[in-house]
């Protein structure tokens, strides 16, 4: 890709002149033609931007790994990680990747947390022909939510690690049945877009797996009322719950569901969507402790990163101790997506070449932080290239036997997860006090 | 005696001078610049069509609307539909165009009849109801969207010129569209709605078709703007394309460039493109410094960047406003 020189910085501080101070403008080429360049676009502010809070930590670790840079066919390349904030927004998120691609001289893009952010971000580089991997956005999401056809090459340049629809389903058959109950399950389900492929997807193979459903229907996101729902999980007597929530309403339902006696009557609840952060598990106070999700990430997870050269209990650990925040799932899932890419510059003997990368990405078997990946194979059969699986396992959010954190996320259920030990057994949910 | 009017002046005259070689100069630029520049300078041009386009609603024919993403998602949805249905992306762009016509066309009976603060929260629920609409289509599966992948076939610096010169054009067309029509008769009708509708339709303005000439015109401009941005974004997710956020923009540009004057949206588009080129790496803060801005334009310089000029005595560059000739006047 011919370029003139002006780099995205300096286009901004050309138009604002005085304004910009020269710490803006960064001499972003003539650079050197051996050193691979990464573009990683994601959240780091706005209502996602807890995504994003392990990239610092990650980042400085990476470039503490690979400070002598990596050889690959014979040659040693420097490695340098460009970051991108799409705020949160996914118009931004599509204006950094393309000011990265034409103005930042990456050699590949990663992207990671949310459709909104990983969809934007892939369009933008199969549209230039930039090498794009992209991980914690569900695999249907990410493929049909951009137009792919199965049984077609719908995408040549952009690929996809991630849990789908059929991880649920193995997870939940294997995870309800940790606890006796009466295989009745409510569905909490909103009329958005997850909503609907939940409805559409999920719920029949649940259903086909032996377990009853009761789904009152549809709800908006930011409702204020579960009454409706909760008197018909009520009625129906179901002891188990399942909801695919805007996470902030969460708290608001699972409140109602105690004051109005679901929660009593509950063996179960299985959150998705909602649950990921423990600062959500704070919000509810004891009212969390028991409460059960699922988890693409765990420091339990039998494997190590070698993008920033940890184990993934040392991932953890570090995180906390660089940040002082308790650790979460994105961490060792970014520290996992950096592996996967890393393994497919390798692989591809020509990291600076772009057609090699992303042919290395579509054949790329790698061992990472979540386990190993295979493109070889695609998702849904073989019917969807440019996708794998990776896999989840059953946690409960448990009180924390010791600090500093209040809770802590014990691994209960791993059917979808083999080969990660448990850290507990699953117990029924019970109301405080 | 016939009353004579002043012919424009010598001033911007030479202001429209400048601004065609501007524009001749910058169809020529994808020959020379770099593809980020192009791509920039795309999405300049996309916000001054939004500035120019709400300005003439709001601050010509007095009609202030919240809800112009409507038609900035409309635009982009059309082109979705058109291209799925078999069309080329390029000409979908401007054939989406047309079949938002016929929907603002539609709306217009029933938006317009309301006033101020109704019409204002009229267009915000309808552009509600259209992104829940749009949403339905199995295509675009909910807010999950789906994305222009015929646009992935063209080479891409052949897409990223050839959405940059029809982004020049259409804004080069609407500038030069929106000045004729105010300097004539439907400018006239406008600004006597905008300070009392009900003395201009006593004077024999028909109000309504006044209104709604403006409010689809705008309406097309918005759809044309969404459905270049889509063209150079690729995404369509229905959060997206019908976001407020477009609103705001408009918003913003427009009063922070000079609310009803013709040269305040572009500089307001500029500055806010300025803007956001300089501080939009800082998050949350830059959004909260916008807020800061707008509010202390509002309070100190209410007429936003062209109130400047009028503050020193000189004449708003290229008014709209007519000039009786005195008679001693050299005409």
């Amino acid at each position: 890709m011919s370029t003139t020189g002006i780099t995205r910085r300096r286009f901004g501080a050309l138009f604002g002149t005085a304004l910009a101070a020269p710490a803006f403008i960064r001499p972003a080429f003539g650079q050197e033609a051996d050193k691979i360049r990464i573009g990683f676009v994601g959240p780091r502010s706005g209502p996602l931007g807890v995504f994003g809070d392990g990239d610092p930590f990650l980042v400085e670790r990476f470039n503490a790994t690979w400070a002598n840079g990596i050889e690959i066919g014979g040659k040693t390349y420097g490695l340098e990680i460009v970051l991108g904030d799409t705020q949160s927004d996914p118009v931004r998120g599509s204006q950094v990747a393309r000011d990265m691609i034409n103005g930042e001289a990456i050699d590949v893009m990663i992207t990671a947390s949310t459709p909104e952010t990983v969809n934007p971000v892939a369009d933008a580089c199969e549209a230039a022909g930039m090498p794009c991997l992209s991980t914690s956005a569900p695999w249907e999401a990410f493929y049909f939510g951009r137009g792919g056809k199965p049984g077609e090459k719908t995408f040549n340049w952009t690929y996809h690690m991630c849990f789908g629809t059929s991880n649920f389903v193995t997870l939940y058959s294997d995870q309800w049945s940790k606890v006796p109950n009466n295989k009745k399950v409510g569905a909490l389900i909103p009329s958005d877009a997850d909503g609907n492929a939940i409805r559409a997807g999920l719920i029949p193979a649940l259903q086909a797996a032996g377990w009853e459903i009761v789904d009152p229907g549809p709800y908006e996101n930011g409702s204020a009322d579960f009454s409706n729902h909760i008197n018909a999980f009520k009625d129906a007597g179901v002891e188990v719950c399942v909801c695919f929530p805007f996470p902030p309403d969460f708290p608001v339902f699972w409140r109602q569901a105690a004051q109005q006696g679901l929660a009593a009557q509950l063996k179960i609840m299985q959150m998705a969507k909602a649950g990921l952060f423990a600062p959500e598990l704070e919000a509810l106070g004891p009212l969390g402790y028991g409460l059960h999700a699922g988890a693409y990430w765990h420091p339990s997870f039998p494997f190590a990163s070698r993008a920033v050269g940890l184990s993934n209990a040392e991932l953890a650990s570090g995180y906390e101790a660089a940040s002082g925040k308790q650790w979460n799932q994105q961490v060792g899932a970014t520290a996992g997506l950096l592996d996967a890419v890393l393994a497919a510059l390798e692989t591809s003997g020509a990291p600076k070449d772009k057609a090699a990368v992303a042919d290395a990405m579509s054949r790329l078997k790698a061992d990472t932080a979540l386990g190993p990946v295979d493109f070889t194979t695609g998702a849904m059969g073989g019917a969807v290239q440019n996708c794998t699986e990776t896999h989840l396992v059953g946690v409960q959010w448990n009180k924390a036997a010791e600090g500093p954190w209040q809770f802590q996320l014990d691994v209960v259920s791993n059917a979808d997860h083999p080969t990660v030990p448990l850290t507990a057994e699953m117990t029924a949910y019970t109301l405080p006090g | 005696m016939m009353a004579r009017l002043m012919p424009l002046a010598a001033q911007d005259r030479a202001l429209i001078l400048c601004g065609g070689l501007l524009a001749i100069g910058l169809a020529l630029l994808p020959a020379v610049a770099s593809a980020l520049v192009v791509d920039k300078l795309t999405l300049l041009f996309i916000y001054v069509m939004l500035a120019v386009m709400w300005n003439l609603m709001a601050g010509y024919a007095g009609l202030v609307s919240v809800g112009q993403q409507a038609f900035v998602g409309l635009g982009g949805y059309a082109m979705v539909r058109l291209v799925e249905a078999g069309m080329p992306p390029f000409p979908a762009i401007l054939a989406g165009a047309v079949l938002v016509a016929g929907v603002a066309w539609l709306l217009s009976g029933f938006v317009l009849r309301m006033k101020a603060g109704e019409f204002a929260i009229a267009t915000w629920v309808l552009a509600e109801v259209i992104r829940s609409l749009v949403s339905f289509d199995p295509l675009i599966q909910g807010e999950t969207g789906t994305s222009v992948l015929a646009l992935n076939a063209i080479d891409p610096d052949l897409r990223r010129t050839t959405i940059y010169l029809m982004a020049l054009g259409v804004m080069v067309v609407m500038l030069a569209g929106t000045w004729r029509l105010l300097a004539g008769r439907l400018g006239a009708e406008c600004q006597a709605i905008r300070d009392d509708e009900e003395a201009a339709a006593s004077v024999g303005v028909s109000t309504m078709r006044v209104k709604r000439q403006v409010y689809i015109i705008a309406s097309v401009g918005c759809a044309v703007a969404g459905a270049l941005w889509l063209a150079s974004a690729i995404t369509f997710q229905p959060r997206t394309a019908f976001g407020v956020q477009w609103s705001v923009f408009m918003l913003f540009m427009v009063l922070v460039g000079g609310f009803g004057s013709f040269t305040g949206p572009i500089l307001g588009a500029v500055l806010f493109f300025a803007l956001q080129e300089v501080f939009g790496d800082f998050g949350a803060w830059y959004l909260a410094g916008l807020g800061v801005v707008a509010i202390l334009f509002a309070l100190y310089l209410p007429r936003g960047l062209v109130g400047l000029w009028q503050d020193r005595g000189r004449d708003e560059p290229l008014s709209i406003r007519k000039r009786l000739a005195a008679p001693g006047d050299q005409v």
